[in-house]
C-alpha cells in the first residue's frame, strides 16, 4: 500500500515502470528498491530459507541483513532490497543457494 | 505514572499549573516538560523573554506567566509537542485549548471532533475554532479547541472521528448538525421551540418532522428531562408544504 | 587508484559534518555514502531535533540533512562525493577498497574518518524471522523514504527514542499502532515523546515482551507477556495483540567492522552499545591519522553525532596542516556543546560509558 499524503514529507518518484514477480506483472516507480515495490503491490513473503524452507521478508531495508535474497534478471542473490527497480525487470524467489546460469 | 506510561500524573501536573488569578485574565502557555533533556527552543523561541533562560541546557523550561501573553509561538517550535495554549477567557462557560497536530486530515474551523485526554481517552466533543497552519508553524499546525472549562487541563489532543457524531446532520432542511443541537443545549437552550427558534432546525419545508423527535432525544440526554416530559413546540398550519394557489383557490374568502 | 588527503566514510549527520569543516579549512575531502541521497538516518526523520540552535534544535531530521547538504556545497572545489558506494576494506598501510556500481576501487588518503553509523539489534523470540518482523529501520525506510505504508497494525518493541519515534512517524503515515512495548520497568525514551504518543491513545506498556510470534507465511498475531522485577517473564499474564508488523526497535550497536579491520583498540562498553573505538579528545582512534565520529563512536542522539563529526574534521584537517587562528576557540566550544549534551541525566549513561574511554 502507497502512502499518499503526508504531514511533512512529499514522495519523489519515478515514472511507473513494469516487472515480473514469478511470471505476475506489477507496477512500481523507477529507482525505488525491488522490495519497496514488491511491498507495495502486498507481497510480504520473498523466499524461503535454503536449509529449514522458512519464509524470508525483509528485515532491515537497508543492505545489512541479507533476508531478502532473491533472483534478478537471472542473478542469484541480489539483495531486492536495496537493489533498484527498472522498467522490464524478472525477479524471481529464489531456491536454495542460486544458480550461476 | 510518568515514567511507565507516558500519562503525566496529578502530582507532574500541580507543578505547572498557572496560577486561576492568572488563567482568568486570558490565554497563557503551559509547558508539560517533566524530564530534564538537552533541549532549549522554547526559550529561543519566546520573543517576550516568557521563557526564563536555560543556565544548563537540561534545565526544565520556567514560565513567568506574567510575561506570557499567551501567543502561541513555542507550541509549533518545541520538539517535544509539549506546549498548549489555555484561554479561559473565551466565554463564561468555555476555554480554548491550543494543541500541535502533526497529522493529515487536518481538521475544518467550526466542525466537531472528540476531544481526547493525555491517555488518548475521549472526554468530550469540542469544536475546532481556528486551524494555524501557516509558515511560521513550518508544518506543526496549531489547532485551537472550544472545550467546557472544566476540561481546560484535561483535553491535550483529539481524534478527527467523530465519536459523539457530532457531524452528523440533525436537520436535513437547514442542515443543522447534532453537534451544533447540542452545543446550543450546553448554552442554555433547552426546550424544542428554543432550539428551533435560534437555530432554524425545524423551520424548513418538512417542518421538523425528521428531526423534531431527534432534538428532543438529546435534550433528554443531556439534561435529563424525558420527551414525554418536554414542552411540545407550537404547529400551526399549514401542515404540509403547499402552494400559494392553494389557498387563493379556496371557496371560503370572505 | 585515487589518491585524497581525507576520507570520509558515510555521509550521515556525523559524516557530512566533519566533511564540511574538514574541507571549509582547506583539504580535500572524498566522502563514500552507500545511499544514493547524502543525510544518512537524518532523512528518514519527520521530527524536529532536540538540543539547541547549534545542533538545529527544532528543525526536523528531514531538513537538517538539506542544509548540511547545501553547506557542503559551499566547498565543491574541494570535495568529491560518491554516493551508492561502500567502503568494503581498510588496510594497515592506509588503503581503502570501495566498490561503486559492481566496480572495486581502491583509495589512498593521508587521514580517514570512519562515520558508519550503528546497526540495529535484534530480539529472540520463536519465529523471530517471520516476514512481517522488521526492524525500526527498515520500518522508517520504508514509509519515509519510499512512501510504502509497512503494514496495516503495528506491535512496537521498544520504547527507547526510536521506538517512541517510529510509533509516531506509523501514525503520521496513517497506519494503527496497537502499542509499544518494552521489558524495562521504565521508558527509556524522551518522556515527551511518549506523551504524545500515548496522547493518541497508543498504550505504551512496560515491563512486557515478546513471547511468541505466530503467523505461517507472514506475521498475524503476537503473544506477549509481562516480566517481574527480576526481567523473568510471568506465566498468566500472556496477552495477544493482533498486527500483520512487528517493529523491532531494541537499540544499536556501532557499525565498526572497517575500525576492526584495521586494527584499532576496541573496547566493549555496553553503556555505547558494544565494541567502540578507544580515542582522544580530538576523536583519533589508536591508529594515527584514523578519525570516528558519531554512532560509530558510540550510539547517541543525532545532536551529539554533529558536534563530534565537526570536531573530527576540525582535528583531522588540523593534523594534515589546514588550521585557522580559531582551532582552538572551536575545539574548546564543540566539547563545551558535547558536554552539554550529555550533561543532563538523560546523558548519564552516555558519560558513563566515555568515562571508560578517553584517556
Amino acid at each position: 500500500m502507497r502512502i499518499e499524503e503526508h504531514p511533512i514529507l512529499s514522495f519523489k518518484k519515478g515514472p511507473k515502470v513494469r516487472f515480473t514477480f514469478d511470471g505476475k506483472t506489477y507496477e512500481g516507480y523507477e529507482d525505488e528498491p525491488i522490495a519497496a515495490a514488491l511491498h507495495a503491490a502486498g507481497v510480504r513473503t520473498l523466499g524461503h530459507s535454503h536449509k529449514l524452507g522458512r519464509p524470508r521478508g525483509f528485515y532491515c531495508a537497508i543492505g545489512n541483513c541479507s533476508s531478502c535474497l532473491m533472483v534478478v534478471n537471472g542473478e542469484p542473490n541480489v539483495r531486492v532490497c536495496v537493489e533498484k527497480l527498472k522498467d522490464g525487470m524478472v525477479v524471481e524467489t529464489q531456491k536454495g543457494k542460486g544458480d550461476l546460469r | 505514572m510518568l515514567e511507565k506510561t507516558g500519562i503525566a500524573t496529578e502530582q507532574d501536573l500541580a507543578g505547572i499549573m498557572p496560577p486561576k488569578e492568572r488563567l482568568a485574565q486570558g490565554p497563557v502557555a503551559v509547558i508539560e516538560c517533566f524530564q530534564r533533556i538537552p533541549c532549549n527552543p522554547c526559550y529561543t523561541a519566546c520573543k517576550r523573554g516568557a521563557i526564563q533562560e536555560f543556565e544548563d541546557i537540561n534545565d526544565r523550561p520556567v514560565i513567568d506567566v506574567d510575561k506570557c501573553n499567551g501567543c502561541g509561538i513555542c507550541i509549533s517550535n518545541c520538539p517535544g509537542l509539549s506546549i498548549f495554549v489555555i484561554d479561559e477567557t473565551y466565554s463564561d462557560t468555555e476555554a480554548l485549548v491550543k494543541i500541535p497536530y502533526e497529522f493529515l486530515p487536518l481538521p475544518e474551523e467550526g466542525t466537531f471532533i472528540t476531544a481526547l485526554d493525555r491517555e488518548g481517552k475521549a472526554v468530550c466533543r469540542a469544536k475546532v475554532h481556528k486551524v494555524l497552519n501557516s509558515k511560521a508553524q513550518d508544518k506543526t499546525p496549531v489547532v485551537s479547541l472550544i472545550v467546557p472549562k472544566e476540561f481546560s487541563m484535561v483535553v491535550r489532543c483529539f481524534s478527527i472521528d467523530d465519536f459523539y457524531s457530532d457531524n452528523t446532520i440533525i436537520c436535513r432542511c437547514e442542515e443543522i448538525t447534532l453537534g451544533q443541537v447540542r452545543e446550543l443545549i450546553r448554552k442554555g437552550y433547552r426546550s424544542l421551540d428554543e432550539i428551533k427558534r435560534i437555530s432554524r432546525a425545524g423551520m424548513g419545508p418538512c417542518q421538523g418532522r425528521t428531526c423534531r423527535q431527534l432534538i428532543m432525544q438529546e435534550i433528554a440526554a443531556a439534561t435529563g428531562v424525558k420527551m414525554g416530559e418536554q414542552r411540545m413546540s407550537t404547529f400551526r398550519p399549514p401542515a404540509k408544504p403547499i402552494k400559494l394557489g392553494a389557498l387563493l383557490g379556496g371557496d371560503d374568502h370572505e | 587508484m585515487k589518491k585524497t588527503e581525507i576520507v570520509v566514510v558515510g555521509g550521515g549527520p556525523a559524516g557530512l559534518s566533519a566533511a564540511i569543516n574538514a574541507a571549509s579549512l582547506g583539504a580535500k575531502v572524498t566522502v563514500f555514502d552507500r545511499n544514493s541521497q547524502l543525510g544518512g538516518q537524518l532523512v528518514k526523520q519527520t521530527h524536529m531535533f532536540f538540543g539547541s540552535q547549534k545542533q538545529y534544535a527544532s528543525i526536523r531530521g528531514v531538513d537538517i540533512a538539506d542544509i548540511l547538504t547545501n553547506e557542503l556545497m559551499k566547498y565543491k572545489d574541494n570535495i568529491e562525493i560518491h554516493t551508492d558506494s561502500t567502503v568494503i576494506g581498510m588496510y594497515e598501510d592506509g588503503m581503502l577498497t570501495v566498490e561503486q556500481d559492481g566496480k572495486y576501487m581502491k583509495i589512498k588518503p593521508q587521514s580517514v574518518i570512519v562515520t558508519t553509523g550503528a546497526s540495529e539489534k535484534f530480539l529472540t523470540f520463536p519465529n523471530n524471522d517471520l516476514p512481517g518482523i522488521y526492524g525500526a529501520g527498515a520500518v522508517q525506510t520504508l514509509m519515509n523514504v519510499y512512501g510504502v505504508a509497512p503494514g496495516d497494525s503495528v506491535l512496537m518493541i521498544g520504547a527507547g527514542n526510536i521506538g517512541l519515534i517510529v510509533s509516531y512517524q506509523l501514525m503520521q503515515a496513517g497506519i494503527k499502532v496497537k502499542a509499544i512495548i518494552d521489558a524495562a520497568p521504565k521508558i527509556g525514551g524522551y518522556l515527551v515523546h511518549a506523551s504524545k504518543i500515548r496522547r493518541m491513545g497508543v498504550p505504551i506498556m512496560t515491563s512486557y515482551t515478546v513471547k511468541y510470534a505466530h503467523g505461517t507465511e507472514k506475521l498475524e498475531k503476537v503473544t506477549i507477556w509481562r516480566l517481574d522485577e527480576k526481567w523473568q517473564p510471568m506465566p498468566g499474564t500472556e496477552l495477544d495483540i493482533e498486527a500483520d508488523v512487528m517493529c523491532i526497535s531494541v537499540g544499536l550497536s556501532p557499525l565498526a567492522e572497517l575500525l576492526w579491520q584495521i586494527g584499532c583498540d576496541m573496547k566493549f562498553v555496553p553503556e555505547l552499545g558494544g565494541h567502540v573505538p578507544v580515542r582522544n579528545e580530538e576523536l583519533e582512534t589508536s591508529m594515527k591519522g584514523i578519525y570516528v565520529a558519531g554512532d560509530v563512536a558510540g550510539v547517541e542522539e543525532a545532536s551529539a553525532a554533529m558536534v563530534e563529526g565537526r570536531l573530527a574534521g576540525l582535528c583531522a584537517a588540523k593534523n594534515l596542516g589546514y588550521t585557522s587562528d580559531q582551532f582552538d576557540a572551536l575545539k574548546a566550544d564543540y566539547l563545551d556543546q558535547l558536554n552539554a549534551l550529555r550533561s543532563g541525566p538523560v546523558g548519564e549513561k552516555i558519560r558513563k560509558g566515555l568515562d571508560q574511554l578517553v584517556g
